[in-house]
């Protein structure tokens, strides 16, 4: 039998450098506690862990040390370990979650587009006054933002355009690609994920603190929709302001280019004047503010249904945020791709 | 007088897997405090969001006023959610309204009353709860116990015959705490409402309670008058009152010890 003769003070340090020796070994021990004074929780766990894996046997205890020991003695319950759950069950169940997933946000989305236009005449529950206050926020608040990016965006495109197509002397057209490509492509699309991140991310973490702190279950319990107490005034405030934000935003960028043909390249104002005005298609034009509008929907529906989706905590609010700003600039970029097979 | 207005039948809650309600059933009756108590955990606040119909049972059924609960958005249920006030634990104000338009919001909502009226009618409950300095506040500016009251107030604008508190006096001085329950109280005598309050706050229990429910482990331990519940001497609900905390009520389990003791000092 393995016999271990313990110090005066069984302590966390003692444990730390004897513990390995002891529990590696097998077979009956037998702990000698002849000068032992006290013991510590290291020292209690150590022979509880003794006692369940080994024979262990104990001599020349003192009585309040051996009370000590057996005062803390828990049951262990076998059955209760954690099974990891047979393949094809995660599966399913992975499958199953995101299935539900899918539907909450399915119904979100139907709900807000249903309350934002039918609903609207069936109840009178729509807020006067919150308009004007969420355009304010939504949309004017992101318009500075944005023309400064778009304006910075439109040099850049401009500035490496310009050295590419004067190796082809194609300086002239310099215009005709800033333009387009505000129109069709960055205008819409920077602006989107401007408001993306600043609009999505803010709606997102309204309606999730809103969540934390029952106030979406209080609105339940006084017989109103949240959706359409909540999302709906973003989704006409954003559905409003969207195309206009977007429309400044191809103009500051336009501007940028202009600037950049100016100085850099040198052309004449007039000669850039003719290219803008011939290179505008009104067409391009429309399909471009229909997209911003497609996004905005995107943005407002991404946005709360990450907030609705929260439970829990304070530091939920910050992880949905995270998840819903990148979750809708992706979203957004998917949609951008689509859209440019259409036109 | 004892007729009952809320009815829980054979109630049984699960989150995912876990069980938290096993087979509830119990009554509130008429213009009757009725406090739901039990250590943290034991599944007051789950009972509470499915009577009224927040969360939807695994089994069993909950009928308030003559309706069964069922889903949020019929038109039943909407009915019969009118009719009750709910006030939660952090009052649960929207933020981004005033004291005066988070209580009008039931009554711009529900009803087709005049805005002098509905003016009228906030500034009414504003004084009952003795919070008229607060009406052009938001709810930001207030400290946690006006923020209860305001709640209150809201929740009782539209005269609800029942009225549900999750928690009034938790996080409140006790003298705030006390004014809490005498407001409740007098609610009850002046107005005869039934009030369903979820609290383990002993004193306030004491002071307000007709009739408490106590439940452990999502199970019914005591369902009666607080009179006879202060009589129990022994058990849970005796420990409870006297404040004996041994961890949920259970005695901890022993294991038989496998230590062979050879000899002690």
């Amino acid at each position: 039998m393995e016999v271990i003769h313990l110090p005066k003070d069984i302590d966390r340090h003692w444990v730390e450098t004897s513990s390995g020796a002891i529990l590696a070994g097998t077979g009956p021990i037998l702990l000698d506690f002849k000068d032992v004074e006290s013991i510590d929780s290291a020292g209690i766990a150590l022979v509880h862990i003794l006692e369940r894996t080994r024979s262990t046997e104990v001599e020349s205890i003192r009585r309040p040390i051996l009370d000590q020991i057996e005062s803390t003695q828990q049951e262990i319950d076998s059955s209760k370990k954690q099974t990891k759950s047979p393949f094809f069950e995660r599966i399913g169940t992975s499958f199953y979650n995101n299935f539900c997933e899918f539907r909450i946000a399915l119904s979100v989305l139907v709900e807000m587009l249903y309350w934002g236009t039918i609903g609207m005449f069936e109840r009178r529950d729509f807020r006067k006054g919150i308009l004007g206050e969420q355009m304010y926020h939504l949309g004017y608040g992101a318009l500075g933002i944005t023309l400064a990016l778009t304006f910075l965006i439109g040099v850049a495109l401009a500035v490496q355009s310009a050295i590419q197509l004067k190796a082809f002397g194609a300086d002239v057209f310099l215009i005709a690609l800033v333009v387009q490509g505000m129109i069709r492509e960055l205008g819409p699309l920077m602006a989107a994920i401007i408001l993306a991140g600043r609009t999505g991310s803010a709606t997102t973490a309204e309606i999730a603190t809103m969540k934390v702190q029952e106030e979406v279950d209080a609105l339940k319990t006084m017989g109103l929709n949240e959706i359409q107490f909540i999302v709906v005034p973003k989704f006409w405030a954003l559905s409003a302001t969207m195309p206009l934000v977007t429309v400044m935003a191809i103009m500051s960028g336009i501007l940028g280019g202009f600037v950049v043909a100016f100085t850099m390249v040198g052309m004449a104002p007039q000669m850039i004047m003719d290219e803008f005005v011939k290179n505008i298609i009104v067409k391009d034009f429309v399909l471009s503010i229909l997209k911003s509008l497609v996004f905005s929907w995107l943005i407002i529906w991404v946005g709360s249904y990450y907030g609705f989706r929260v439970s829990g905590g304070a530091e939920e609010v910050g992880r949905a945020t995270t998840q819903s700003v990148v979750s809708t600039i992706f979203v957004i970029v998917v949609a951008d791709a689509i859209f440019s097979f259409f036109y | 007088m004892s007729e009952n207005v809320i009815e829980i039948r054979n109630l049984t809650a699960k989150y995912g897997d876990r069980t938290v309600l096993h087979d509830i059933s119990t009554d509130f009756k008429r213009a009757e405090i009725k406090v739901v108590l039990g250590t943290s955990g034991c599944g007051k606040t789950t009972l509470l969001k499915h009577t009224i119909g927040l969360l939807a049972p695994a089994s069993g059924t909950v009928n308030i006023l003559g309706t069964q609960i069922g889903e949020l958005d019929s038109p039943e249920t909407m009915a019969t959610l009118k009719r009750i006030g709910v006030m939660y634990q952090y009052g649960a104000l929207l933020g981004s309204l005033t004291v005066a338009q988070n209580i009008a919001l039931p009554l711009k909502m529900h009803t087709k009353l005049s805005n002098q009226l509905i003016e009228e009618i906030v500034r009414d409950k504003l004084h009952s709860v003795k919070l008229d300095i607060a009406y052009d506040l938001f709810p930001g500016e207030l400290s946690g116990g006006m923020r209860k009251r305001a709640a209150i107030a809201r929740a009782l604008v539209l005269d609800p015959p029942i009225l549900f508190c999750d928690e009034p006096s938790a996080g409140l001085d006790p003298v705030t705490s006390a004014g809490l329950d005498d407001l409740l109280k007098e609610m009850r005598d002046h107005l005869g409402i039934t009030i369903v309050v979820i609290t383990h706050e002993i004193e306030s229990i004491k002071v307000i309670a007709d009739s408490i429910l106590y439940l452990e482990k999502g199970k019914v331990l005591y369902d009666g008058s607080l009179a006879e519940a202060l009589k129990v001497t022994a058990g849970p609900l005796a420990n409870f009152f006297n404040r004996v905390d041994n961890f949920n009520g259970a005695p901890a389990v022993k294991m038989q010890s496998k230590l062979i003791v050879r000899s002690t000092q």
